[in-house]
């Protein structure tokens, strides 16, 4: 069995390759901020619903904002400048077709504005959750993916040794499938009626779980041993993940439509593979877990650990989650609900965003050799923490509240009220995590543009504790 | 693995089986189902209705879909694939936030829809809805042809009226079209 960790004998890092990192993880910065800002506002909507009164600022549009913005401008952007990055270290070699990568970079920018404008102005494709950019948006970010995978697949096919790295299988199956699902997506005319509905349930979760997942994934593969000088603990069981992933995911999006008209053994093959994920995610994480025992002090030791770490375990608790949420039984009392929407948060930001972080905070340092504020790193560690944990909580509540409410006969009306505690929950836990991305942001402003005493130190990622 | 091409083409091959199984050819044989007998098709005004509940993003809060599940019944009988032969895109939502509108033509009048849209809080204290009022004019004297809407005193700006716009009236017409078709074996 080949035990690689990263082929880093050779590390060669063009100032091209520092720039290009930089200038992703500074533009997914500033997408999180304005679209978290949206989302913000829009769940103080829920208690303040008159705030809200104008075309621009109605929940409605906000909402799609806020998802398409955090799926495509922050998340996309984090992982594919922290890929580039990792696809050249974890292969030996320098980035190639850095030319397309700055292309892909404008083109991830470009497809946000329009989309954020378009959303703004009442133009979506159909309130089809995470693919509501018009075509002709969709179709940029679309040119921005291939571009970035071009880049990618490049890299790695230049490295120097025969052998693939496992984070690089992972970030290689993230570009192949996202580009098929998109495919799927925007093309037009055999799409209508219930026939849509099919397709949007293998879009809205494939496009979540086939594309961040193995692009969050990889970046743990490659950041744990690199964090903890050690190899990943079973370098076969990475490969069992990433087949069980592929074997079980792409089954599992109709649980999205439960006791819709969609044709039952649809939803009974989302209902059983939906199960299934089990294996590929409990065998992943007792890989990283196992890697990571007995150098749980190592977490004290670094900016990037702590958000892994974190990651890892939303990943166990919100990918288990899902598993059970899909139970028929179940489905029937926290569908509809917002018990839903503390799930996409668990993961989405639980488990991607802390991983996105991770990648940062772990190899931006290296690349620019400029270190973020530790107090800073520490505060939005910690609000970005207690704040998800608020989230997940106060809507698991409502979720759960509301689905009760409607079980047990109550006027309509009733779980709106009941669930109003919840929501006001919700909005501060929000406003938590809101300063935390403000932090990050003075953060990734300290690791690229400020100028740095730091700068001509040597590097290291590992600070030593308070 | 050594090989990137032998590992792009086995996960693509793989991924696009279930691409083809799972989403485009139900998709396309499902496009093709007709519609439940007696359901009708939309106006041009409530298609436009229609797009401006999609751009202004109803469906995060409201289904269009009845479930086969008793809490479910006070929205109508349980939806069926014929349903949606007319509704392109697809407004079934997964949030269910305000009410289900699968048979809201049924329940609610237009004057009611009118009100509500300006202000939901007009008529149901506790509701979280937006107010559109953007979509509306508020005039010092109705003119001639103007649709007058009848907001109550305490929600109505003060000494003008509210005039439904176009855009109001399509909405309206739209909500106004939701209505179940009554299946056969439901017939009393």
């Amino acid at each position: 069995m080949i035990v690689q960790t990263t082929s880093e004998s050779v590390t060669i890092e063009t100032a091209t390759e520092v720039r290009l990192f930089s200038a992703f993880a500074i533009s997914a910065t500033v997408w999180l901020l304005i679209t978290t800002a949206a989302g913000l506002f829009a769940s103080f909507e829920f208690t303040y619903p008159d705030i809200g009164s104008h075309s621009w600022l109605t929940f409605g549009r906000l909402r799609a904002i806020h998802t398409n913005g955090t799926f495509f401008g922050w998340a996309t952007m984090a992982l594919v400048g922290t890929s580039f990055w990792i696809a050249a270290r974890a292969s030996g070699t320098t980035l190639k077709y850095r030319t397309l990568a700055w292309a892909a970079l404008w083109a991830f920018n470009l497809a946000t504005v329009l989309g954020t404008l378009t959303l703004d102005a009442g133009w979506s494709n159909g309130s089809q959750e995470y693919r509501e950019w018009i075509p002709a948006v969709t179709l940029v970010l679309v040119v921005a993916i291939v571009l970035s995978a071009i880049v990618v697949f490049r890299t790695i096919a230049t490295r120097r040794g025969a052998e693939i790295y496992i984070a690089n299988w992972y970030t290689m199956g993230g570009y192949i499938f996202i580009s098929i699902i998109a495919l799927v997506a925007i093309i037009p005319g055999y799409q209508t009626g219930i026939g849509q509905v099919a397709v949007q349930g293998f879009y809205i979760h494939n496009a979540v779980g086939m594309w961040f997942t193995f692009l969050g994934l990889g970046i743990i593969y490659y950041l744990l041993p690199k964090l903890l000088n050690r190899p990943i603990y079973s370098y076969a069981l990475g490969v069992v993940g990433f087949w069980t992933q592929l074997l079980f995911y792409p089954m599992i999006g109709a649980h999205h439509f439960e006791f819709s008209p969609l044709p039952w053994w649809i939803q009974s093959l989302a209902v059983i593979f939906s199960i299934g994920m089990i294996v590929p995610v409990w065998s992943t994480v007792g890989n990283f877990y196992m890697t990571m025992r007995g150098q749980w002090s190592a977490i004290t030791r670094s900016y990037a650990m702590p958000f892994v770490w974190v990651g890892i375990v939303c990943y166990f608790i919100g990918s288990t989650e899902g598993s059970i949420e899909a139970i028929r039984e179940l489905q029937a009392i926290w569908h509809f609900t917002n018990f839903t929407v503390g799930h996409s948060h668990l993961t989405m930001y639980g488990f991607v965003s802390f991983i996105a972080w991770g990648g940062i905070y772990g190899l931006l340092p290296l690349a620019t050799k400029k270190q973020p504020s530790l107090t800073a790193v520490g505060v939005h560690f910690w609000f970005a923490t207690l704040g998800v944990l608020l989230y997940v909580i106060s809507l698991s509540i409502a979720g759960t509240v509301q689905g009760m409410t409607w079980a047990t006969g109550n006027p309509f009306i009733v779980s709106v009220a009941n669930a109003q505690p919840f929501w006001l929950a919700r909005a501060v836990a929000g406003s938590m995590m809101f300063v935390a991305h403000v932090v990050f942001a003075y953060n990734v402003w300290k690791m690229t543009l400020a100028r740095s005493p730091q700068a001509v130190a040597p590097f290291a990622p590992i600070v030593a504790a308070a | 693995m050594k090989s990137v091409r032998t590992f792009s083409l086995a996960s693509a091959g793989i991924f696009l089986i279930y691409a083809l199984s799972m989403g485009v050819i139900p998709g396309i044989m499902l496009s093709a189902t007709p519609p439940t007998p007696g359901l009708i098709d939309f106006t041009a005004q409530a298609k436009h209705g229609r797009d401006l509940y999609v751009g202004n993003g109803c469906t995060y809060c409201h289904t269009q879909q009845v479930r086969p599940l008793a809490q479910d019944k006070v929205w109508g009988r349980a939806s069926v694939a014929g349903d949606y032969a007319y509704s392109s895109p697809e407004l079934l939502g997964t949030e269910r936030t305000g009410p289900d509108l699968t048979n809201v033509g049924a329940r609610q009048s237009d004057v009611w829809e009118q009100i509500h849209l300006y202000n939901p809080r007009a008529l149901v204290s506790q509701s979280i809805m937006p107010s559109y009022r953007w979509m509306y004019e508020e005039k010092d004297k109705a003119a001639p042809g103007d649709v007058v809407v009848p907001v109550p005193a305490a929600f109505a700006p003060a000494g003008k009226v509210v005039i439904a716009s176009p855009d109001v009236l399509a909405i309206t017409a739209y909500l106004h079209a939701l209505k179940q078709a009554p299946l056969k074996a439901e017939a009393p």
